[in-house]
């Protein structure tokens, strides 16, 4: 594989820079050196699992079935998946035999796609996030190492931020032990950032896909739109890119129910790219009509509310009182002296999922994150 | 006159893309730097005229040094800092100049010239804590005095590299300054133009406005093309706050991608506005003010439902007014329930008194001046 050589692959993500640093070998640094290639055929280096077994420190996922009870429970060398581990000083991350090349990461990526986070048995579902989510961080790290660019690491990458947007959404409002969103923020942006300066050269399949799911995921941000905006004319103009663009302008604009309408078009997958902003967005419209609406004689239909907000009327009703809106009956009444801002603890997000679970249907969570929904 | 001859040099360098040779030029290490006609002491505006910036600025800089240092009045602070930063500094510079010609050279090469910003920005940065922390000499000759430029330097490199969060800690150590106001104007001018820009970006329209009319106000009267880059920034965030400019105004800076912006705004007209920003979009998304100028938006509904309210001649209008009116103005699939919430924006803004009455489906408002001009409008 003479790409990685002719083809030297810019470092990225300035946000990251630090993180991927540390990543590099010191070597790296200069400027003739050309980037290691793994040899690693298997999905985790022998050397790696016997170390492992050796010490103990199998995940139950890779033990050999039959074999959790020893007292030294053997490796299944068919689902050891090499582990993140943090660079240190004198460490070498750069030996060929411990490098997985890019197509050996591809296949270890569909295997813990379809085998690990997409298999029913496998509960609860924290435990196969936290898995996946360490393994996923080490493929990256043998991609950083080898400098891997282009469509190979698009590929990767993809599914990497398909698996943690669900992540976001389906373990939202889990405890901080077993979940921590700002973690899986961090390592989203990330793989975001870094996915999208894959496909600033050469042509991709998914990029509209992605360029849509980035600016619905950073709704609002000033640096993800005028992005957008800079993006080759096919690309923005592509109809995800112009809904989620779309979506962004309700948002700018601060019309909330344009927002939540539009928000009855997105997929899936975009439905949770966007669903950490809904409930936000669900208090400004409060916010707004405590204010537009304020009037003694007030009578807002709670089931207009309700249709508005993309709620049941029992949430939307919940939702209101929360915010010191008084319900009374079919009606709500607005005041803006009432609207208060402190989010209660009983009302979280993750009660109010419905949008976004509406449109999940029949699809396995495999071809969701395969891209072929 | 030396004068003229030195920057023939210089801009023949920067033509050539010859960074070695333009930082050798601004360095001490060639031999015009004894020349008794190059020692000027205020050679801004001379530099200005000939050379774009940030090239202005640098041999305006290296030619107060070589007055400087001609004279002996600076003499022990001034050479030890040129002796001991000058490397430094006017390599960092040549880093500039060598990122920004290879800009043009390669559009594709994105990541490339952000890393070597990045690195130049380093460098100045340690150029900066230098003066910064230089409480030692008196303050005449105190390294103070290269703060600001320096710190312009870097804010140029943060708006190239769209890292604008990186400014604020450069603004806190101007703020903390006891020579902010005694800098060269035309260094305060360039200070006040970024930070205006950074005041927009955070949506501190009152702050910026104020930051970019006195950046406006004292610019050199013969540089056209600052007062033009600042007046594109200017522009909006004065019309955010109520304030049109005329079309004298437009045409003497040759921005008249303005004028029909500043015509749909004023008249609420929203199709024009779309019309408007569409057509020029490339200009405005190039300048960084395409999302500022979609914020016109809201102007522009209000100064649209005044119309509607001075049509109707009631306190009590019926939203399906307001509907019409925006179906009229092409707005795509726009129903009765957003026009509640774009009114109920407006309310809550301060660009309406009044109040929705869903049960009668009509907007009531304030009999005293409903619509308050937008200035008193925060």
């Amino acid at each position: 594989m003479n790409r990685s050589a002719a083809s030297r692959p810019r470092p990225h993500s300035r946000k990251a820079g630090g993180r991927r640093r540390e990543e590099h070998c010191k070597t790296e640094e200069k400027a003739d050196d050309v980037a290691p290639r793994g040899t690693c055929t298997t999905m985790c280096p022998i050397s790696e699992v016997r170390q492992r077994e050796a010490q103990n420190r199998l995940h139950h996922f890779e033990v050999l079935a039959g074999t959790e009870r020893n007292r030294l429970p053997r490796a299944d060398v068919c689902r050891a998946v090499k582990e993140y581990s943090r660079p240190a000083a004198g460490k070498d991350t750069t030996r060929a035999s411990e490098l997985r090349p890019p197509d050996v990461l591809l296949k270890t990526v569909c295997y813990l796609v379809d085998d690990v986070a997409a298999c029913p048995s496998r509960q609860p579902w924290t435990e196969v996030y936290s898995f996946v989510f360490d393994r996923l961080r080490s493929v990256r790290q043998d991609m950083v190492i080898q400098r891997v660019s282009g469509p190979e690491c698009a590929s990767v990458l993809e599914r990497t931020v398909r698996f943690l947007l669900y992540a976001s959404y389906r373990l939202c409002g889990q405890p901080l032990r077993l979940y921590d969103p700002h973690i899986n923020d961090t390592h989203l942006q990330e793989s975001l950032s870094w996915l999208l300066e894959c496909y600033s050269e050469g042509q991709h399949q998914h990029q509209d896909e992605f360029q849509a799911l980035s600016l619905l995921y950073n709704l609002g941000s000033p640096r993800a739109l005028q992005h957008a905006l800079e993006l080759p004319h096919k690309v923005r103009h592509s109809s995800p890119v112009q809904l989620a663009l779309a979506l962004n302008r309700a948002y700018m604009e601060r019309n909330p129910v344009r927002l939540l309408r539009l928000a009855q078009r997105l997929d899936f997958l975009q439905a949770c790219a966007l669903h950490r902003h809904l409930l936000s967005c669900r208090r400004d419209l409060l916010l707004l009509y405590s204010h537009g609406h304020s009037s003694r004689n007030c009578r807002f239909p709670i089931q207009k509310l309700a249709d508005i907000l993309s709620l049941e009327c029992s949430l939307a009703a919940q939702l209101c009182q929360t915010h010191g809106i008084h319900v009374n009956g079919d009606y709500v009444v607005f005041s803006k002296g009432s609207f208060t801002e402190s989010p209660s603890e009983e009302l979280q997000c993750a009660h109010m999922h419905k949008l976004v679970d509406d449109k999940q249907q029949d699809l396995s969570l495999s071809n969701i994150i395969h891209g072929i929904a | 006159e030396r004068v003229t001859a030195l920057f023939s040099q210089v801009l023949e360098a920067i033509d050539t893309r010859d960074g070695v040779f333009c930082a050798e030029l601004l360095s001490f290490k060639h031999p015009h730097v004894a020349n008794p006609r190059l020692q000027l002491s205020s050679p801004e505006d001379k530099c200005q005229q000939v050379l774009e910036p940030p090239y202005d600025e640098m041999v305006a800089a290296h030619l107060r040094c070589t007055y400087a240092v001609a004279n002996h009045d600076f003499v022990e602070a001034y050479k030890s800092f040129q002796a001991h930063k000058e490397e430094n500094w006017y390599v960092s510079c040549s880093h500039c100049l060598r990122g920004q010609a290879e800009q043009q050279l390669q559009k594709k090469g994105k990541g490339k010239v952000g890393d070597m910003l990045e690195k130049a920005a380093e460098q100045l940065m340690s150029c900066f804590r230098v003066c910064a922390s230089d409480n030692r000499a008196g303050i005449d000759d105190s390294k103070k005095w290269g703060m600001l430029f320096l710190i312009n330097q870097l804010f140029k490199i943060y708006f190239k590299i769209n890292k604008l969060h990186l400014c604020k800690p450069l603004i806190r150590a101007i703020d903390s300054s006891n020579l902010k106001d005694d800098y060269s104007m035309a260094q305060r001018v360039t200070y006040k133009y970024y930070v205006g820009r950074k005041a927009m970006f955070d949506s501190n329209f009152k702050l910026a406005e104020e930051y970019l009319s006195f950046s406006f106000q004292h610019s050199h009267r013969s540089c056209q093309r600052n007062k033009r880059l600042i007046l594109i920034y200017l522009l909006p965030v004065k019309m955010l706050l109520g304030h049109m400019p005329t079309t004298q105004l437009l045409k003497k800076y040759d921005l008249m991608q303005f004028t029909d912006v500043t015509k749909a705004v004023s008249e609420g007209n929203l199709l024009l506005l779309n019309e408007a920003l569409a057509k020029h979009e490339t200009f405005f998304i190039r300048c960084g003010i395409f999302l500022i100028l979609e914020k016109l938006k809201i102007i522009t509904y209000r100064n649209l439902f005044k119309k509607v309210y001075l049509l109707l001649k009631t306190h009590q209008l019926p939203l399906d007014a307001f509907l019409v009116a925006l179906k009229m103005m092409q707005v795509e699939e726009v129903d009765i329930d957003e026009v509640q919430c774009i009114l109920a924006n407006l309310i809550y803004m301060g660009h309406i008194k009044g109040y929705i009455s869903h049960q009668h489906q009509k907007l009531v408002v304030s009999k005293q001046n409903p619509f308050p001009p937008l200035s008193s409008v925060s």
